[in-house]
């Protein structure tokens, strides 16, 4: 079991961004993609996690077709981290974790309440952040959130957009260090957009992009 | 041909608004749905209560301040023009049928238009262009229920509190008029008279008013806000369309209805 990928075709009006792209990601697995500035690195990711729309083929996880199950159910199952916002700017950062366990689970607050701070304090990431705005982050403060958000649901698969950018050496060993740990206690597939050695290094398998398919590199 | 299509254009144009506006009510009300789960309903009413608080709370001191201004200048003008024997037994009915009626809905509505509801369309019009809805449809969370159903019924609320705030503040500015004028006329006296002349029939048009504009209001604003999706023009667009047809929509409103109502 894990994520099976068949004929994924992503396509903008007048730009094909991939074409019958087959890919199979078992559970337990990590597999960085090698990305360059627009070359569809972004596009891929959320066209696997279903939330493009007009995406072809098949993506199947652990049984589930995932573009085109509902979307209460992709969010019990996906995760996704995004390179820029990709947070509701009204929201408290605290608020912003939380939304997606008070939304679709049936935790009581509490329960909610101790899992996200199991999971910041595991990514570093400090209480003092719980009750700023998305506006007063930085970039890595914003992607970390996005990281606690989706850890915080055990998603069954992990998507993330270019994790490392600005963020120190340190803190992405330590990051990566916490998402393996993750993957050890509740299995799950993760693929990550990088253009870092590091990532790639720590992944399972590395793809890159090429002729709108994924070409596997080691 | 390009004067046909020029003059075909505008009953086109109004009727797709229209549909829109009527399926953007569905929209709302079927995401209703979601409030049948406590967890939900939890999420909703911590927005509904912030759409209150903002719509509704901080506008009291406008509302309060244009209330002062309208029942003073009303009940001076009355002065001016009414001698003080007639305007004695009739200040009560003229203050219902002029300021509970008609002033004190419209103004209340054109304030929350002003504050509130652009406001609403330009949070929306951000949100777009942050490509905040996308965040939520990634999350599994319809951004109807987030963004669209706190204003659908928290404007309405909102729209009636101002309506009995802006009379509660009306009736106190106008009996300082009176008192400064004839000190003999008790407050208690003042209050009788007009509420001799508050029947049921003025209560309910005026919460249909309050119904039916509060969330017509609310849903345009959301609908122009979320047409806004390039650039920051969208928005300044979408506020200056929006406060337009909200002004058109609820004088509308009012018309028709107290026409339908008072007519005799």
């Amino acid at each position: 079991m894990g994520l099976t990928i068949r004929d994924l075709h992503i396509e903008y009006p007048g730009t094909l961004v991939f074409d019958a792209l087959n890919l199979d990601v078992n559970e337990g697995e990590t597999i960085a993609i090698e990305t360059q500035v627009l070359d569809g690195g972004t596009s891929l990711l959320r066209g696997i996690g279903g939330f493009l729309s007009g995406v072809g083929g098949d993506v199947q996880l652990n049984g589930i077709n995932l573009l085109t199950c509902d979307a209460s159910e992709r969010a019990a199952l996906v995760g996704f981290v995004y390179e820029q916002q990709g947070l509701v700017s009204f929201y408290t950062t605290y608020e912003n974790i939380v939304l997606p366990l008070q939304f679709h689970s049936g935790l009581s607050q509490d329960e909610i309440h101790e899992r996200v701070h199991r999971e910041c304090a595991a990514l570093n990431v400090e209480e003092a952040l719980f009750n700023l705005k998305p506006h007063q982050l930085n970039d890595v403060q914003i992607r970390l959130i996005n990281l606690a958000r989706a850890l915080c649901v055990n998603p069954q698969l992990l998507l993330i957009d270019e994790l490392e950018g600005g963020m120190s050496e340190e803190y992405l060993q330590a990051t990566m260090a916490r998402l393996q740990e993750k993957q050890q206690n509740s299995p799950m597939a993760i693929i990550i957009t990088t253009s870092n050695e590091f990532v790639m290094q720590k992944a399972d398998k590395v793809y890159s992009i090429a002729n709108n398919d994924l070409v596997l590199e080691h | 041909m390009l004067v046909v299509e020029a003059f075909g254009r505008i009953p086109r144009n109004t009727l797709t608004f229209l549909m829109d506006i009527v399926g953007l009510i569905s929209v709302a009300l079927s995401a209703s749905r979601h409030l049948r789960k406590s967890n939900r309903r939890k999420i909703f009413f911590t927005l509904f209560v912030r759409q209150l608080y903002n719509t509704g709370v901080r506008a009291l001191f406008i509302n309060g301040m244009i209330a002062i201004f309208v029942g003073t200048l009303l009940m001076a003008r009355l002065f001016d023009y009414i001698p003080q024997q007639l305007l004695a037994d009739q200040y009560g009915y003229l203050f219902v049928v002029i300021i509970f009626r008609e002033l004190g809905p419209l103004i209340s509505g054109i304030i929350l238009i002003a504050r509130s509801a652009t406001a609403i369309t330009f949070e929306i019009g951000y949100l777009r262009l942050r490509r905040e809805f996308q965040v939520l449809n990634g999350l599994g969370i319809n951004p109807v229920f987030l963004f669209l159903l706190p204003v659908f019924f928290a404007f309405p609320v909102s729209l009636f509190l101002m309506f009995l705030y802006f009379d509660f503040i009306c009736v106190l500015s106008a009996y300082a008029m009176i008192w400064i004028s004839d000190p003999g006329i008790t407050f208690a006296v003042f209050v009788h008279s007009i509420l001799q002349h508050i029947t049921l029939n003025e209560v309910a048009v005026n919460a249909v008013k309050a119904i039916l504009g509060g969330m017509l209001i609310g849903i345009i604003s959301i609908y122009f806000g979320a047409r806004a999706s390039n650039s920051f023009e969208d928005v300044s667009e979408a506020i200056s369309n929006s406060t337009t047809s909200q002004l058109m929509a609820f004088f509308l409103i009012n018309v028709v209805l107290s026409l339908l109502a008072y007519t005799q």
